[in-house]
Parts: structure tokens; C-alpha cells; sequence
């Protein structure tokens, strides 16, 4: 193959060269040609203006930093990460970080550390040059402009239409309501409805979907358009901004408060508000009264009032069900003031294009993100969604290859028969599993892929698009069953070769037993969306559709029980009802009063609440209207107002008593725990106070304080620690007490039981994998080490369950449980920590609307600890989350009090040495090599470390004060030290047990002695220090709603085991894949490609 | 064709009594509106011109014509059908000739060194011999007051746009999808500036379309605008617009009397007392 340079593959107009792959052209380069290769790139990024260009060029230097180049560095060429450039990267002054990387990158040459920080810088540019030019576009849309620079109230240049100002002496203003659908996609061509692929190749671009009605069984009668919203005149001089299945009622008067969306709940609908050029977008910092905007724009003293409603769909349907409630808001909002050309009825097809711009731009506002599919609820019936050419004239020509917005083609009755809509209905069963994922690092994968043009990916995508084309030709000859062949193909097939990640071991699941129930009569599957797990679809033979209706419901049910301690379910799954919405979205000018179910329930007790001379006439006049409707006819009314206004019988005293039980079930210790209060009330603990004192020299590393174990090791070291394990000496301790807050955002599963990765041909979780590898290990070296998994509060049932069950599976014995003998109450923060946090600690900007949404959250979470006590009980949630583990230090003396040791020294009383290591360390295994360099070393610990990377932040080994010691990264007093330092500490430590036991003052003979131990346990303890940290935690309520709340725990760690004189240890280098932690799942995607997880499946043997 | 005619319209709703308030002009001399805007008609070199008022308005009008009274001819629109059934009730007095049309809530005030705002305009007319409509670049905020057009610049003729489009007090939304004209700042779109002259085509468009509005509306009070012409005027035949050198001030807005009151005082020889009056009130303690 002929090399060519990486510029001609971005440049070249002919596909052949245009589409290669990265790889195929740099896999044969040598170091100082992918050099070249490197400079050459980052001169073409800088000097072109081409959008593509830039952003491929970018790409293709973050693949050749993150997966090639380091292939052509030895690991022990050992680079820094300048702390200039990582202030920079923060900041995301992305360029000046790159520049400070590439000066490092000269100066010392290439090495893991800068490489690892250039990719980095690399691929957020990318992603910030594209986010930048997705917002340019959305402002420069016809029709979008002017509000951005509208500065003053008094330009407001809108008016309401004078059909809303015709007030009834009896029913008040009229109430303009718009019902919207949502869309449903048949297939997405492996997610080309991302902006940047729509933008960059409209060709590909192609999504059909339809606008749907549902119904959700056992809660609604028959399927009508989910999203509901009201507009109308109030006479206060307001913006009162409702959100009936939120529960939120907010009146805006000032101008400020509508730019807050972080605030409360109708963040939506203040978005739409914006969007929809009520309160112009260039208003935002304008210190000004609401009225001043509302007097132009209602008349003086008047207001409005907009409500929305969403009818019991739970959040994660995979149905863009937020983005067709913007799109349903902001039309309301359009037509009420003569934006678009009909105050009811539906919209024009201009009209519609302009609401879809404006609900991108809504989206953008409220810092979320969605595709250009999305508000295809607004259209009618089922259409062909088409990226298209920029052309002159058009904001984006010249820039990109394609328009922002796509082109809609609603596909006519004689395109796609009443008959094969009926039949699809009839076939089609669609659902919600539970599971509410965030889809945003999907969309940053494929973005990413699309540009590196893989050649398996790129392949895929052909593929995918050409399913599209096939389920066009399917839905015009009415054959619904090739749709689900062809859905279902498109699922197993390109989107998981795009992204594995799109699926799940319960949907998987889910399908298997589908397909072993109803054999050919089960038609197919349907992924909805960006990933499966929440909405999707299950085609079936129509004729047996009505029971695999209920047995689907009843299998997502159980699966999910079974499930739900590995995977963050957000609420049980449901079943829909649906019908094609052939309508689009539709408004009525009705009689005041006709409001949307549950409208008068929320705000009546407020009105009640109220004097009722301060009520404005209007609101009196309703009040008389509700009790009028209460008296004649609407008695579930009166039932639901009452449930509202006198208390009833809450559950929350047996949460409180199932809380009490576990706190004393699980071994709480409320004199530390009041102790531990007091001291962060006065400051004597906090985050702050975690800082080692700023006297502290902290320096790297020197040789010799690190063992190179990189290379093969000798033979002789290797026959030490092959005949140890062949004589039964050593043990694996897998840490998995912990939750694995990071990983799914504090949702409170078991992390060491979350199935995130295929392998072995299925869904496999952390545990699994640590246990196949001591499967491995036994094979290898004719005896399996016992392997023992520390548990807490949260994990133990769970991870008993799966042992014994796995055990079972595998027919083998061998695997011991430790229970947790420790767990902490979590606390509402105090306002001083969370300020440390959120302002003295480095932090990572967001992009700029991101940001401003981030900080309006954490005033109002700032307003929330003050208002809910500092330092008080957390109890306002599911007892579970509420607890916390107390910190991976204590799951090794409870090991101790537990018993487990001692009953394995006395069963397998050769055992010396235990491997222990966290549940997210996955290429963690017993190395004969390595063993033998911690029996030879004689030291009490042998830490694993790995050259330190961009991501790998929270301290690592240093010498402290001229000591060598692992120090954690929160208390480092200086942040530029954590720069200085060249390993990362990967937690893995070789123990020796006697020794261990000894400085515990303990020995063999006396780990029977409960007292004693626990004694020992808290003599050991005081020597260490205790670290308060911040930990997200998920509330959930509603339909599938989450909130996420910092609150406020403590801890102790295992690396500072090394800061004690009398605890000897050594420090042993190893490679990236071996000490490499997995504590966010955006990491699966690199971690897959570089090569880490192939690396650790062959030391694997699955037997089931 | 030269133009000999004018028709002014005043029998709007909210507008009757407009044309007959006081303002000081330029010169310093107390006069009624509509004086001011009949002396803008005569400075274009036009004798005759056509009111149309409500019913009973005549003899106020006429008290408040001064000079020009003799020059008048009174139409009476008798039910308030709309701007356009205001200008067709002086169909007959047009009679197939080009004439020049004046809202009565408006008043001009020419930067022109020599030619007032209507003499402009009839010139531009009588050179180009078709429909030209007076505009005035005006910012989005005021959009909702105005009918505004799009078009496309004339070659080699300053200030002269061709109509593409017309749209009746659009939002900035419908301005910016449909009325961008090249050349112009962003934010600014070409309005009506309340003063048109127009051939006897648009006559005929208002009859057809009173004939139609009549066919399929019952109601008497059925409105009958004059962009829906204008925007069939564009099929028909050759429709310009001109941007004029001068302001206009409606009225009828809040504060508009006060504001065209204040730049009238301010283009003439009294503009350094106005000011000085002006800063001692801005200067007083609020």
C-alpha cells in the first residue's frame, strides 16, 4: 500500500483517499515519520478555516496520541505533563495547552505523559471547534438573529396577539394550548443526526422517524399527544412558568431569573421562553423588572402565564421527548406572538423549519444537546429527515458542506398506506426498560469514529445507511416484518459496530428471551435512540402481539429485578400504547379554565396559602370557577385538591426506621459520627483541612525508589513467584465495598457487578472478569488462588448472590465474601467546602452555556445545604443512599473482625501473601513475576504504580518531606506538585500478610480474638488520616426524574498505609493496561481501541 | 405622466382627531397637523388632493386646512372597512392617473437641502413612470408599526430598490426570512414611510379586492388592507421603493405628537433654544 500523507486523506476530493483510514496509513510509520506526520497536521489545523479540515486534522492527532504514537514509546521513557498546559486544558484555552504540550513534547521528546496530555487538549478542540460552529450556525438562522441582538427591554420588538387579550367576563383571558407528539425513529443511520456529521456529509445524513401518540398501560385509556402546553394572559405583571409533572410553579419578575436555569425545575420551559424571542437572548445581564419586558409585549400591569405538561413519560423513552416539548413551547410561544403564520390549527412547513431552529437553539440555552432529529414530533406522520448541500446564500456555505437544519419529507398516504401504518401499530410493541443513560458520550464516540473513518466503522456506517434505504422500500410495500428484520439487523450489526457501547446485558437479555419464546414470531428488535435500555422496541407476529405484550412487561419486570443491582435502573419498566400522529403539532384557543389535567391540584393550594385579598381578581375568579367545578362535576377534582391541601399519612417513618435498622445492622458509630459533625461544623475537618500542611516538600521520584517491572523479568523471579502460587501462598482481594460514584453519577449500583463489557462472547462484569483471571491463574500454574471480595452495606447481598451463582456456573469453590463491618451517615455539606471545592479547587470549564448552567445549579445547591442544615443527616432519600462506605482502607481490617482471615489461615494455613486491588483496576492479576519481586523484596507492601497520564489525577508517588510515599491527589497542598510527579499510584498492592499483621499487633494465633482485633483496628486507624469528600448522590423521583446532590462523607485510604515509617514498602512499575482504573465509562471506548481490553481477555478464562 | 394629485387618508378609528392637533413647524408658526401635511403635498407641485374622512369630520378638517382649504376635496368613508377601502373611496377622483398618497397621522421632516420628502418621491415617480413607495430604513424594534418590503437594489440608481416582498407589521422572525435587502445594516429593514405614489392600478387591486372580500365575507365590518394590493401590485407591474432623505413621525404612537413636535423645532432656526431647554430639563433633579 502506497503511503500517503495524512493532509492528502482530509484534502482529497476522491472518496477512495478521502475515506481511508488513520490506521491504515500510520500503522507502518516509524516514530520520526509519525512525527513529521504530527507537525505537519498541527501547522495544516492552524492555518485552515475550513471547518472539516480543522476538526479531521485535529482528530487525527488525538488518535495518533492517544493509540499510536505511545506504541512507538517505550512506557519508561518518562515525560511530564507541564502545569501550565493543564491550567490551560482547565481553562479551555485548549490551543495555549496545546502549544505548552508541544514545547515539553520538543524539549524531552515524545513519551506516554505528554502524549496522553496532547490527545487530550486534541480531542476537546475538536469538540469545542464544533460545538462553537453548531452555535454560530444556530444564531445565524434566518429568523434567529434578532434576538440575540436585542439588548434593552424597550427594543423588545414582539407583541401578543390580539385574540389573547379578549378577555371573557366569565372565563378570564382565553388559553391558547398546543399538543404535541413526540418521534419515534426507525433508524437513525448510525447516529447521522449528530450536527457535525449532518453538516459534514449531508449525503449520509438520513433518518426516518415518526410522530407518535401514547398511552401508557394501566395508566391511560387510549394514545393522544404526550406534550401539552398552555399559554394565557394573567393580570400580574409576571411570567408565571408552570411545570405540572415537575410539580413546579415558578413567577419570574425579574429579568435575571429567566437566564437561571439551573434554579428550579422549569429550566424547559425558561429555555423556550428565550428561544422563542419572548425574552430575547440578548437581554441576558440586563437588570431589569420582567414587567419592562412584558409592558411592550402584553400591555401594562398583565403578564402570562405558560404551563406544560408531559403526560407520564418517564425520562430516558429515547423519544426526544424534552426536545418536542421545547419545540411544542416555543411554537405556543411563536403563535402567540404573530411569529408564525396561524394562531391554531397546524403549522406551515416554514414555520415548522423555524420552530426546529429555535428548539436548537433552546437546547444549546439550556446547555443540553440533541440531534437534528429530534423535534420531528412538531411534523406529522412518517417522514424522511435529509441532511443537505450548503449552498450560497446559506450561513454555513463555505464552512461546511451541509446546512445546520435538515429537510423534511412527510411521506405521503400513497408512499406509506394507511394499511401499513395500522399494521405497524399492530406489530410493533414499544417500551421503556427502566434504565435513563446519558446518551452524550455515545454522540462524542461516533462523532470521533466518523472522522477516523475505521475502516470496520466506516463499513458500518455504509451498512447502516443502506438498512435505511431498505426500511423506506419495506414501509412502501407495507411489509412490516422486514422492517424488523431490518431494525433488528441494524441494531446487532452497524450501530454496535460503531458503538459496542449502544447495547447492554439486559437488553441483550431481554431480545435472547424474546427469541427463545416466540421463535419466528418474534420479528425483531428496534433501538430507539442513542443507546437501548430505556425506549426501544419489539416487533411482533401481530396475531400474538396482545400476550407478548404482557409477558414482555412481566420479563422487563423481572429482568430488572435481577438486574438491578448491577445496572442504574431509574424506575420500573412500562409499556406503551402508540399511534402514528398523522397531525403534527396542533393548537386550540379555548375558554379560559380549560386547563390540562392536574393544572388546578398544583396551583389552587398555593392561591389558598395566600390572603386572599392579595390575590388578583383573575386568581379570585378562578378560585370561584374551581369550587364551582368541584361542586358540579368534577369530583376527582375535589379528590385531588384535598390530597394537596390536607396532610396524609406519609411512608417517611418507615424509611426512617428501615435507615435506623441499617445504620445499626451495618456497624455506625454515632459517637464518631456526632464527634466527626462537630468537627466540621468548627472547621477542624473539611476539605480544606484534608491538605497536607503547605511546609510539605513534595518532589518525584529518584532512582531507585521504583522498580522497573515493564520488561520480562528474570527467571529466577519468576520461578519465586510461580512456586508460591503453586504452594497455595497467595490470595486476591478485590475491593468492592465502594459504588462506583463516578460511574453512574451516584445512581447507587454495585459497580463490581455492572456487565459493561462483552467479552467471551457476552455482557460481562468487573467481578466476573477479576475471577476468570484466577481462573486463568489456576490453569496456568496448577492451583487457583483463593480469591476474596471485600463487600460494604450496599454490595454484600449482591455480590454474595452473584458468587454463589457464578460458583455454581463455573462449578468451582474458592471465592469468599467479606462483609463491610463499617459504614458512614452521609451529611449535607457546609457552604465552606462546597465553595472549596467548587472555587479554590481546579475545575474543569465547561463550554460556555454548559457552565453558566452549571453555575446556576450550584448556587441553588449552595442555597440547599444552608437550608437543609449544614452537617445534618442526610435522610432525605432511599435509606441505601443515605449510607456510605467508609473508605477502602477499612476493607482490609475487615478482613480482621470479620473473621474471613482467620478462617482462611486456618484452612490454607501456607497462605503469606494476598494481591489486593480496587474492583475498577482490571488488568490486576496474579503475576508470577511480580510475586516474586515482593517475596524477594521482604517488604511489607509492594504497590503497583504506572506512568501517570492526563487523566490519571489524584495524587501518586512522590517523595514527601524526603520520604517516599504514596500521596492522594486531595492532599496535595500545592496542585503543581501533582505535576512534578512521574507514577500514578494503580492501588495495587502485593501485602504480606505476617508482617501486615504485626503492625497491626496482631499475629495468626490471635485473629480469633474479636476484642483484640477490633482493638488493634482502632489503635491502627487513629494513625491514619481521615479525608472528607464530596460524593454526588442521586435522588430519584417522578417519572424517572433524577437530582443529583453533593453531599458530604468521610474516609480513609489505603495508600496512606505507605506514610507510616513502621509499614516497609517497595514500589513497582508496571505497565498502563495492567494499573489502569475504570472509573468513567466515557474511558471504555479508548480503553477497547488501545488495546488494554483485548490485553486483558486473554487473561481471562470464562468458562461460562 | 406627471403627477397632479394627491390622496391623503384620515377617517381612521383612533386617527380623526391627529390632523387636527396644533404643532409649531420649523419657521416657529403654529399650525394644525394637517396644514403641515397639506403644505408637504403642495411643495411636491400638486393642486388637487382628496381627503377621506369619517363621517362628520369634514367641516374640522376644513377649519384645519388654513391656506389649503380651498384645494380640498372631502370623501367620507362611512363604515371603518379598512385602510385600503379609505384610499379606493377616492377612486373617482383619481381617475386613471398616477397620484401620490399621504397618511394624515404622519409627519415629514426633510433633510434634503432644497426638496421636501413628497417632492422627492414624485420625482423619483415621474422618472421612473411606475408605483414607488416612500421607505426609511427602521430598526426591528419598530416593526410592529410599520409595513415593511424586500427588494433588491436597483443598478445604477441610488437608494432605489426593486419590491420583492411586502409584509404588514411583521415580526423580526418573518423580517429576517423574507425582508433582508443587500446593503443594509443588520437590524434594519426597509418600512413604509406612510407616503406612496401609486398608479391607477392600485385602484383596480383594491376593487377586486373589495369585490372578493365582499363575496366571501358577510360580516360589514370586513377589512381591507392596502399590502395585499401593493404585494399583487408586484405581479402586475413595475413596483419600486425609495429610501427618502427624511424622517417621518407617526403621531399616533405614544409620544409621537411630542417627538415629531421636537424634531420639527429642532430643523429650524429655533434648534439652539430647543436644546438649551432641553438640557436645563435633563439637568433638574428627577
Amino acid at each position: 500500500m502506497i503511503m500517503r500523507s495524512l493532509i492528502d486523506l482530509i484534502v482529497s476530493s476522491d472518496p477512495a483517499v478521502r475515506d481511508l483510514s488513520i490506521e491504515s496509513q500510520v500503522g507502518k510509520m516509524s516514530r520520526p515519520e509519525l512525527m513529521e506526520q504530527t507537525r505537519a497536521l498541527d501547522r495544516f489545523r492552524r492555518d485552515h478555516e475550513n471547518l472539516y479540515e480543522r476538526v479531521r486534522a485535529l482528530f487525527f492527532l488525538y488518535a495518533i496520541h492517544r493509540f499510536h504514537l505511545p506504541n512507538l514509546v517505550p512506557e519508561s521513557e518518562v515525560g511530564k505533563i507541564a502545569f501550565e498546559g493543564h491550567q490551560h486544558f482547565l481553562q479551555r484555552r485548549f490551543n495555549e495547552a496545546i502549544d505548552v504540550f508541544l514545547v515539553e513534547q520538543e524539549r524531552s521528546g515524545p513519551s506516554w505523559a505528554v502524549s496522553s496530555a496532547l490527545a487530550a487538549a486534541y480531542h476537546r478542540l475538536a469538540f469545542q471547534t464544533l460545538a462553537d460552529q453548531v452555535r454560530k450556525s444556530v444564531k445565524t438562522v434566518a429568523g434567529n438573529r434578532w434576538m440575540f441582538r436585542t439588548g434593552n427591554p424597550d427594543e423588545v420588538p414582539l407583541k401578543i396577539r390580539s385574540e389573547l387579550l379578549e378577555r371573557n367576563a366569565e372565563t378570564g383571558y382565553p388559553i391558547l394550548r398546543e399538543r404535541t407528539s413526540v418521534r419515534m425513529d426507525f433508524s437513525h443511520s448510525a447516529w447521522s443526526d449528530i450536527f457535525f456529521l449532518g453538516m459534514d456529509y449531508p449525503q449520509g445524513a438520513r433518518v426516518i422517524n415518526a410522530s407518535i401518540n401514547l398511552a401508557v398501560q394501566g395508566r391511560h385509556q387510549s394514545p393522544e399527544p404526550p406534550l401539552d402546553c398552555c399559554l394565557r394572559v394573567i393580570d400580574r405583571p409576571v411570567l408565571r412558568l408552570v411545570s405540572i409533572d415537575l410539580n413546579a410553579v415558578v413567577e419570574i419578575t425579574q429579568l435575571s431569573q429567566v437566564f437561571d436555569f439551573a434554579a428550579d425545575y422549569v429550566g424547559l420551559l425558561k429555555a423556550a421562553v428565550i428561544a422563542s424571542g419572548l425574552v430575547p437572548a440578548g437581554l441576558e445581564g440586563h437588570q431589569a423588572d420582567i414587567a419592562s419586558v412584558l409592558r411592550p409585549l402584553v400591555g401594562t400591569g398583565l403578564g402570562l402565564e405558560i404551563v406544560s405538561r408531559v403526560n407520564d413519560i418517564p425520562k430516558g423513552s429515547r423519544l426526544a421527548v424534552s426536545t418536542n416539548l421545547l419545540g411544542g413551547l416555543i411554537s405556543l410561544c411563536m403563535r402567540a406572538t404573530n411569529q408564525v403564520s396561524a394562531l391554531t390549527g397546524s403549522l406551515t412547513e416554514a414555520d415548522r423549519r423555524i420552530v426546529a431552529a429555535r428548539a436548537i437553539l433552546g437546547e444549546w440555552l439550556g446547555g443540553s444537546g440533541g440531534g437534528w432529529q429530534d423535534s420531528g414530533g412538531v411534523w406529522p406522520g412518517i417522514k424522511l429527515i435529509e441532511g443537505c448541500a450548503a449552498a450560497a446564500g446559506d450561513p454555513e456555505f463555505g464552512i461546511s458542506r451541509g446546512r445546520l437544519l435538515p429537510q423534511h419529507h412527510v411521506f405521503s398516504q400513497t408512499e406509506v398506506a394507511a394499511e401499513t401504518r395500522q399494521r405497524l401499530q399492530d406489530s410493533l410493541i414499544l417500551v421503556h426498560g427502566g434504565m435513563a443513560q446519558n446518551v452524550g458520550p455515545i454522540l462524542e464516540m461516533v462523532t470521533e469514529k466518523y472522522l477516523l473513518r475505521s475502516d470496520r466503522e466506516w463499513q458500518a456506517r455504509g451498512a447502516a445507511i443502506q438498512i435505511l434505504e431498505q426500511i423506506v422500500q419495506h414501509l412502501s410495500h407495507g411489509d412490516i416484518r422486514a422492517i424488523g428484520a431490518a431494525t433488528d439487523q441494524n441494531f446487532s450489526g452497524p450501530l454496535q459496530a460503531i458503538i459496542p457501547w449502544c447495547t447492554n446485558a439486559y437488553t441483550e437479555r431481554l431480545i435472547a428471551r424474546c427469541r427463545e419464546n416466540y421463535g419466528p414470531d418474534f420479528w425483531g428488535f428496534w433501538m430507539l435512540g442513542g443507546m437501548a435500555g430505556g425506549g426501544m422496541g419489539f416487533i411482533f407476529n401481530p396475531t400474538r402481539k396482545v400476550e407478548a405484550r404482557q409477558w414482555l412487561w412481566e420479563l422487563m419486570k423481572a429482568t430488572k429485578r435481577e438486574l438491578e443491582h448491577a445496572l442504574p435502573f431509574a424506575m420500573d419498566p412500562v409499556v406503551y400504547d402508540f399511534e402514528i400522529n398523522d397531525q403534527g403539532t396542533q393548537a386550540q384557543l379555548l375558554s379560559g379554565g380549560s386547563y390540562p389535567v392536574g393544572y388546578y391540584p398544583l396551583l389552587v393550594p398555593g392561591w389558598l396559602r395566600q390572603d386572599i385579598q392579595s390575590l388578583s381578581n383573575e386568581t379570585r375568579a378562578e378560585l370561584e370557577r374551581v369550587g364551582q367545578l368541584c361542586r358540579d362535576s368534577e369530583k376527582d377534582l375535589a379528590s385531588k385538591l384535598i390530597a394537596r391541601i390536607l396532610p396524609g399519612k406519609t411512608d417517611g417513618s418507615v424509611s426512617r426506621q428501615s435507615l435506623t435498622e441499617l445504620l445499626e445492622v451495618n456497624g455506625f458509630d454515632p459517637v464518631a459520627h456526632q464527634q466527626l459533625r462537630e468537627d466540621l461544623l468548627a472547621g477542624r475537618l473539611g476539605l480544606a483541612q484534608n491538605l497536607l500542611p503547605s511546609t510539605t516538600t513534595i518532589e518525584d521520584v529518584q532512582a531507585g525508589d521504583v522498580v522497573d517491572c515493564r520488561e520480562p523479568l528474570t527467571k529466577s523471579i519468576m520461578e519465586l513467584g510461580r512456586a508460591a502460587i503453586e504452594r497455595g501462598e497467595v490470595g486476591v482481594v478485590t475491593l468492592a465495598a465502594g459504588i462506583g460514584s463516578r460511574w453512574t453519577q451516584g445512581a447507587g449500583v454495585v459497580k463490581a457487578l455492572h456487565p459493561f463489557v462483552r467479552m467471551a462472547g457476552r455482557h460481562r462484569s468487573f467481578l466476573e472478569i477479576h475471577l476468570a483471571k484466577s481462573q486463568q491463574t489456576g490453569r496456568l500454574h496448577g492451583r487457583r488462588p483463593l480469591h476474596i471480595v471485600t463487600t460494604g452495606y450496599m454490595t454484600e447481598q449482591p455480590i454474595q448472590a452473584a458468587v454463589e451463582r457464578w460458583q455454581q456456573q463455573n462449578n468451582v469453590d474458592g471465592v469468599f465474601v467479606s462483609p463491610g463491618k463499617s459504614v458512614g451517615l452521609r451529611m449535607i455539606p457546609t457552604t465552606r467546602d462546597l465553595r472549596f471545592a467548587w472555587e479554590e479547587m481546579p475545575q474543569q470549564v465547561l463550554d460556555q452555556q454548559q457552565q453558566k448552567v452549571r453555575q446556576s445549579l450550584r448556587s441553588a445547591l449552595m442555597n440547599w445545604a444552608q437550608s437543609a442544615g449544614e452537617a445534618a443527616d442526610y435522610t432525605d432519600n432511599l435509606p441505601m443512599q443515605c449510607l456510605h462506605p467508609v473508605g477502602h482502607w477499612f476493607e482490609v481490617p475487615n478482613l480482621l473482625r470479620n473473621g474471613l482471615l482467620n478462617e482462611l489461615l486456618q484452612n490454607q494455613p501456607q497462605l503469606k501473601y494476598l494481591l489486593l486491588h480496587n474492583v475498577d483496576t482490571l488488568g490486576s492479576a496474579v503475576e508470577p513475576g511480580l510475586l516474586g519481586m515482593h517475596i524477594q523484596s521482604r517488604a511489607c507492601l509492594s504497590i503497583e504504580v504506572i506512568t501517570r497520564r492526563m487523566e490519571d489525577r489524584g495524587g501518586g508517588l512522590a517523595r514527601v518531606n524526603d520520604r517516599v510515599r504514596l500521596v492522594e491527589g486531595l492532599a496535595m497542598p500545592n496542585e503543581r506538585d501533582e505535576f512534578n510527579v512521574t507514577f500514578y499510584n494503580s492501588m495495587t498492592t502485593w501485602i504480606d500478610i505476617d508482617q501486615l499483621l504485626e503492625r497491626f499487633g496482631l499475629s495468626r494465633s490471635n485473629l480469633a480474638d474479636a476484642e483484640r482485633v477490633l482493638k488493634a483496628v482502632r489503635q491502627f486507624a487513629r494513625r491514619l488520616p481521615t479525608y472528607i469528600t464530596l460524593k454526588d448522590v442521586k435522588k430519584r423521583w417522578g417519572n424517572g426524574q433524577e437530582d443529583v446532590f453533593p453531599v458530604c462523607q468521610f474516609e480513609k485510604l489505603w495508600g496512606d498505609m505507605t506514610s507510616l515509617a513502621d509499614v516497609s514498602c517497595q514500589y513497582l512499575a508496571v505497565p498502563t493496561w495492567r494499573g489502569q482504573q475504570l472509573k468513567d465509562p466515557a474511558q471504555l471506548d479508548g480503553w477497547l481501541r488501545d488495546g488494554s481490553a483485548a490485553t486483558i481477555e486473554r487473561k481471562c478464562d470464562f468458562v461460562a | 405622466m406627471t403627477i397632479s394629485k394627491a390622496v391623503i387618508t384620515a377617517a381612521g378609528k383612533d386617527q380623526t382627531h391627529l390632523p387636527l392637533q396644533t404643532v409649531v413647524d420649523r419657521s416657529g408658526r403654529a399650525r394644525s397637523a394637517l396644514e403641515l401635511v397639506l403644505a408637504e403635498v403642495v411643495s411636491a407641485g400638486i393642486e388637487d388632493i382628496a381627503i377621506v374622512v369619517a363621517p362628520g369630520e369634514q367641516d374640522r378638517y376644513l377649519a384645519a386646512a388654513g391656506s389649503f382649504a380651498s384645494r380640498l376635496t372631502f370623501f367620507i368613508q362611512h363604515d371603518p372597512q379598512g385602510y385600503g377601502d379609505a384610499i379606493l373611496r377616492a377612486q373617482a377622483f383619481v381617475d386613471r392617473e398616477m397620484f401620490l398618497h399621504l397618511v394624515g397621522d404622519h409627519l415629514y421632516v426633510s433633510d434634503h437641502s432644497q426638496w421636501s420628502c413628497a417632492a422627492q418621491l414624485v420625482a423619483v415617480a415621474q422618472q421612473e413612470q411606475c408605483s414607488v413607495s416612500a421607505i426609511q430604513p427602521t430598526h426591528e424594534s419598530k416593526l410592529r408599526f410599520f409595513g415593511a418590503i424586500g427588494g433588491t437594489p436597483v443598478a445604477h440608481a441610488e437608494k432605489l430598490y426593486e419590491v420583492t416582498a411586502i409584509m404588514e407589521k411583521p415580526t423580526p422572525t418573518q423580517a429576517e426570512q423574507s425582508l433582508i435587502v443587500a446593503g443594509q445594516r443588520s437590524g434594519y429593514y426597509l418600512c413604509f414611510f406612510g407616503m406612496h405614489v401609486l398608479t391607477p392600478t392600485i385602484m383596480d387591486l383594491l376593487a377586486e379586492a373589495k369585490s372578493a372580500v365582499a363575496n366571501t365575507r358577510t360580516d360589514a365590518s370586513a377589512s381591507l388592507n392596502l399590502s395585499d394590493s401593493l404585494r399583487k401590485l408586484i405581479q402586475r407591474e413595475k413596483y419600486l421603493a425609495f429610501q427618502i432623505q427624511g424622517q417621518r413621525f407617526n403621531i399616533g404612537e405614544t409620544y409621537g405628537l411630542l417627538i415629531a413636535q421636537m424634531a420639527l423645532a429642532l430643523s429650524g432656526p429655533d434648534r439652539d433654544r430647543i436644546l438649551v431647554e432641553l438640557i436645563e430639563l435633563l439637568a433638574r433633579p428627577k
